[in-house]
């Protein structure tokens, strides 16, 4: 296997720019090497890499289109891969479907070799082995949970987080009576208190959500508010009248929604409202739930195409038949504004994507919104 | 009801009474017994919980100093204390060291009373336990008893507070156990015995906030009525609830209130005792006393019979004597033992039978005397009437001899018509009484009384309307469908036309003869009634004593014939009169005469033979 040229200039840009950014005394620039296998652990266990096969989750549709961004040289702005399957940085060379892929460096890829010989990807991992494996130095990069990225960075562990990207929401389901009645819907708005939310479930991961679209993103998020109104949650609440409980259902294999759920079921007790906490087994039909979590991942740092991407999911739910909003901050927000203000869908915190980066693991980039994992451009320390 | 049964009944009930009194005074003697072994139980119960109560009191308290003493409370305390401290990486520290420290609940509190971590509620971080922040000496106060707000709801808690000083910033530790059927579960109780927890978190009384060490009670809502007034007014009380109409079902509770810090009731613990084992030792002793009281009863009812028998037996054998007197055994005699009140009484009545016998002796001697008085007297009467004009006409036919002996002859004639027609008197006299004397057996056969009643009154139809006398009025009131009886036609007849010729004897100024036949079981009265000037007691009791009449040509035969004959058909008369309105003969005749055994009716023929 021969690198190309212009990995290769890649490659020393790359090692230039991290001994810039290296805080401390310069250190000498290294030479990116060739070869190794990069051990990648993600929870998520995708079943199919045929794109016209539905993912049974959000999260599994994230780690398909992580992995397809590897198999293909191009993406266009709808988000459409282009270009044929192998053409990419890597191509399929082992495949257990939900349990592992094995991808291996596609010597004719056209901007060039990737530095690693051979990716495999580790599928289903819970959070915990993921994490411990990282410390271990079993596993090169591991997602983790953003809720434990700070206690991981104590622990010793290099970790990479990105911009806030995922929008954690409630949305109330159309048709139960107690959705249905606005006030209920205000009211619960009101009693989260989305920063303890941030401060403490998340460890300062992550940001307060009052809208749709992250401060970065839109530049509008200060317009909608997130703080906790105990007061005017209050009187919404007694006016309603305890005698009916708002049914919250959570993924029942996700902690951190439990977590969000338990402390929004204290905040509405506080401020005099009732929410009943339920687990509901992952992608169920919705039973009785009043409300349950959406957790959406924005697909395009482009606001326009984040807020047009989320309506797609949310228009039948709020109602907004509009899903292409101009092009304007003005008109990106009114549509923003729109849709919150129905509070059929309530956001509460914006979640960055963390990952657990291994010792030998070099040039390590956090991906952003609409972008794969750049594993074309990261080199082993110790690859031979 | 004999008087041996009488006196058989009357030691049974005694017997009786004296068992019931024994059983009843067991039951209660024993019931109580159970009930104060119940209590003694529930109260050592209670003083067992008391005791667990306390010890687990000291048992938290000193976990929970633990949980303050440990170095990573101490260097929390210690980061925490520093200027803007970051309180969120420690929001899931309580949930470890409540498990490290098998504490149920476990909660680090600020200084500000704000919860930095919460093991039992992990979401409420931030919120304030401002109580916790007030002034308070909380190492000298122990564990007590709160309300803590867990994820699922309120719980009771016993819990306990330690403060961790740094500076002039306190770290809370408030941590315990959750007071529920695990604590429930931790009781040793006796089999019969169980321990429930009520919780007061509600606003009024839920089934669901009483529990036992499996979980909710079943039929909890029962307790209602007694919970309510414990929560009014919490003091230690007891109640019993039947849980179904058996005895045996039934529990007794025993309530020991459990308050909190502020003397308010928080819950209450329940012991209960079940009253089965109680009921069965019960009922065991009273099927136990019931078998020795039936045996008891049984050797009594043989004893009672026995003694009664005992007791009663001369007395048997007096009222058998005087029965035997009454049947006419004057020699009847009572067997006398011993010198006790019945056998003086024994002795009294064999005095009494004897001078009875000796009297009846005398009397039938003046009787017999006085009959043959009676009948000397009768006969001397009837003899005499024809005797004298025999004397006459002896006397004339002398006296023709003597001095007109011309005439003897015609008078001679007439005298010996006049002697033989005396002397036919004579015989007829005698014959009369040779017809008493020689009564004849009846020859038995059906026989209809009406049909013999109208015939006799046809017969003496003549004589009723005969001229020259008043007229007497036959009145037959004689009931249809009379059933025949069996018995000799000729000597009934003979009878009734002896009554009817009575009657009308009794009637010289004339009146009604009234004849009236009915029956009754196949037996048959008659009653022949007369409206002639009566009799007086005095003649009624002598009417049937042969020779006896109070006509001036009677033999005083007639009666004593009727009754003869009405006793040799096993029947019986009577006679009621009343002076100037008249007389009634009632006849009663049975279906059929008993049958007379050859000895008595050898004995009566010998009897008409003196």
């Amino acid at each position: 296997m021969r690198p190309t040229l212009f990995r290769r200039l890649a490659a020393s840009s790359l090692a230039v720019a991290a001994v810039l950014a290296a805080p401390g005394p310069a250190k000498p620039a290294r030479q990116p090497k060739y070869g190794g296998t990069l051990r990648v652990e993600i929870g998520a266990a995708v079943t199919s890499l045929d794109p016209a096969v539905e993912s049974a989750s959000a999260e599994e549709a994230a780690a398909k289109d992580d992995i397809a961004s590897l198999l293909y040289p191009r993406r266009s702005s709808e988000g459409t891969y282009l270009g044929g399957v192998g053409s990419g940085p890597f191509r399929v060379a082992a495949w257990e479907p939900g349990r592992r892929v094995v991808l291996a460096a596609n010597e004719n890829f056209s901007e060039g070799r990737p530095f690693v010989d051979w990716v495999e990807i580790r599928m289903g991992r819970p959070a915990r082995d993921r994490l411990l494996d990282v410390e271990l130095d079993h596993a090169d990069i591991a997602e983790i949970p953003p809720e434990e990225a700070r206690r991981a960075s104590e622990r010793g562990v290099r970790v990479s987080v990105s911009l806030a990207d995922e929008l954690v929401a409630l949305v109330f389901v159309p048709g139960r009576p107690i959705a249905e009645d606005r006030r209920a819907r205000e009211a619960l708005s009101y009693s989260i208190d989305r920063s303890a939310i941030v401060n403490f479930i998340l460890q300062k991961q992550g940001e307060p959500a009052g809208g749709l679209l992250p401060q970065w993103s839109s530049g509008a998020a200060f317009l909608f508010p997130t703080a906790v109104s105990t007061a005017e949650a209050r009187n919404l609440w007694s006016e309603i009248g305890g005698s009916q409980a708002i049914v919250l259902g959570y993924d029942a294999g996700d902690s951190l929604e439990q977590s969000i759920a338990e402390r929004i079921a204290v905040d509405a007790r506080e401020a005099g409202g009732s929410v009943h906490v339920v687990a509901v087994k992952s992608g169920a039909a919705l039973a009785s739930e009043d409300a349950r979590f959406i957790r959406l991942r924005m697909a395009s740092p482009n606001p326009r195409d984040a807020l047009a991407q989320y309506l797609s999911t949310l228009g039948p739910i709020v109602g907004v038949s509009d899903p292409a909003p101009g092009t304007m901050p003005q008109q990106i927000y009114d549509a923003e504004r729109a849709i919150v203000s129905t509070y059929r869908i309530v956001p509460l915190v914006w979640l960055p994507t963390a990952y657990g980066v291994g010792t030998r693991v070099r040039d390590w980039k956090t991906p952003g919104p609409g972008q794969g994992w750049p594993f074309a451009d990261v080199w082993l320390e110790d690859a031979q | 009801m004999t008087f041996r049964t009488k006196l058989f009944v009357v030691f049974m009930l005694a017997l009786l009474s004296s068992v019931a009194l024994v059983a009843v005074g067991v039951t209660a003697v024993t019931r109580r017994a159970f009930q104060e072994s119940n209590r003694t139980h529930s109260e050592a119960l209670v003083a067992q919980f008391e005791r667990e109560f306390e010890r687990h009191k000291q048992d938290i308290v000193h976990r929970v100093q633990g949980v303050a003493d440990a170095e990573a409370t101490v260097r929390m305390a210690i980061d925490l204390s520093r200027p803007k401290a970051d309180v969120s990486v420690y929001v899931n520290d309580a949930r470890g060291v409540a498990g490290s420290h098998q504490l149920d609940f476990l909660d680090f509190v600020g200084d500000d009373g704000s919860i930095i971590s919460s093991n039992e509620s992990p979401a409420r971080f931030g919120y304030k336990m401002d109580w916790l922040a007030q002034p308070q000496d909380w190492a000298s106060r122990g564990a007590f008893l709160t309300k803590v707000d867990t994820q699922d709801g309120p719980a009771l808690g016993l819990m306990s507070v330690s403060v961790v000083r740094v500076g002039d910033k306190n770290l809370y530790i408030f941590g315990g156990e959750h007071l529920g059927k695990d604590f429930l579960a931790s009781l040793v109780l006796p089999s019969d015995m169980r321990a429930l927890l009520y919780m007061n978190l509600d606003g009024s009384f839920q089934p669901t906030d009483l529990v036992d060490e499996s979980g909710p009670v079943t039929d909890g809502e029962r307790f209602a009525e007694f919970i309510e007034p414990e929560r009014e007014r919490p003091t230690e009380r007891a109640f019993k609830i039947a849980w179904t109409p058996d005895a045996a079902s039934a529990e007794l509770f025993h309530v020991l209130p459990l308050l909190g810090r502020q003397g308010e009731l928080l819950g209450a613990l329940l012991i209960g005792s079940s009253a089965r084992e109680v009921v069965r030792l019960e009922r065991r002793i009273i099927w136990l006393a019931a078998g020795v009281a039936t045996m008891g009863l049984l050797l009594g009812l043989l004893l009672s019979w026995w003694g009664a028998a005992r007791v009663t037996r001369p007395v048997r054998k007096l009222a058998e004597g005087a029965r035997e007197v009454s049947e006419g055994n004057w020699s009847a005699r009572v067997e006398v033992r011993g010198p006790n009140e019945i056998a003086q009484l024994a002795r009294a009545f064999n005095r009494m039978t004897e001078q009875l016998s000796e009297q009846r002796e005398r009397l039938v001697q003046a009787e017999r005397v006085a009959a043959w008085r009676e009948l000397a007297r009768r006969l001397a009467h009837e003899l005499k009437n024809p005797l004298f004009p025999l004397e006459t006409t002896v006397e004339n036919l002398q006296r023709a001899k003597e001095q007109s002996p011309e005439q003897f002859e015609e008078v001679f004639r007439e005298s010996t018509g006049i002697l033989l027609s005396e002397i036919e008197s004579l015989k007829k006299i005698v014959a009369r009484f040779s017809d008493f004397a020689k009564m004849p057996q009846p020859e038995i056969g059906p026989v209809n009384l009406n049909d013999t009643v109208r015939g006799i009154v046809k017969l003496f139809e003549s004589q009723f309307g005969a001229v020259g006398r008043p007229p007497i009025t036959p009145e037959l009131h004689l009931e249809e469908g009379l059933p025949a009886i069996q018995a000799d036609e000729a000597l009934l007849r003979r009878a009734i036309e002896n009554l009817v010729l009575n009657a009308m004897d009794a009637m010289p100024a004339g009146g009604v003869l009234m004849l009236r036949t009915t029956h009754e079981n196949g037996d048959v009265d008659l009653e022949v009634s007369d409206t002639g000037s009566g009799l007086t007691p005095e003649e009624c009791d002598r009417l049937f004593t042969p020779y006896y009449t109070t006509k001036q040509h009677g033999t005083g035969l007639g009666l004593a014939i009727v009754q003869s004959v009405v006793s040799d058909h096993g029947g019986r008369i009577s006679v009621e009169s009343e002076s100037g309105v008249g007389t009634s003969f009632h006849l009663h005749l049975p279906a059929k005469p008993p049958v007379r055994s050859p000895s008595a009716v050898a004995e009566e023929v010998s009897s008409n033979g003196e």
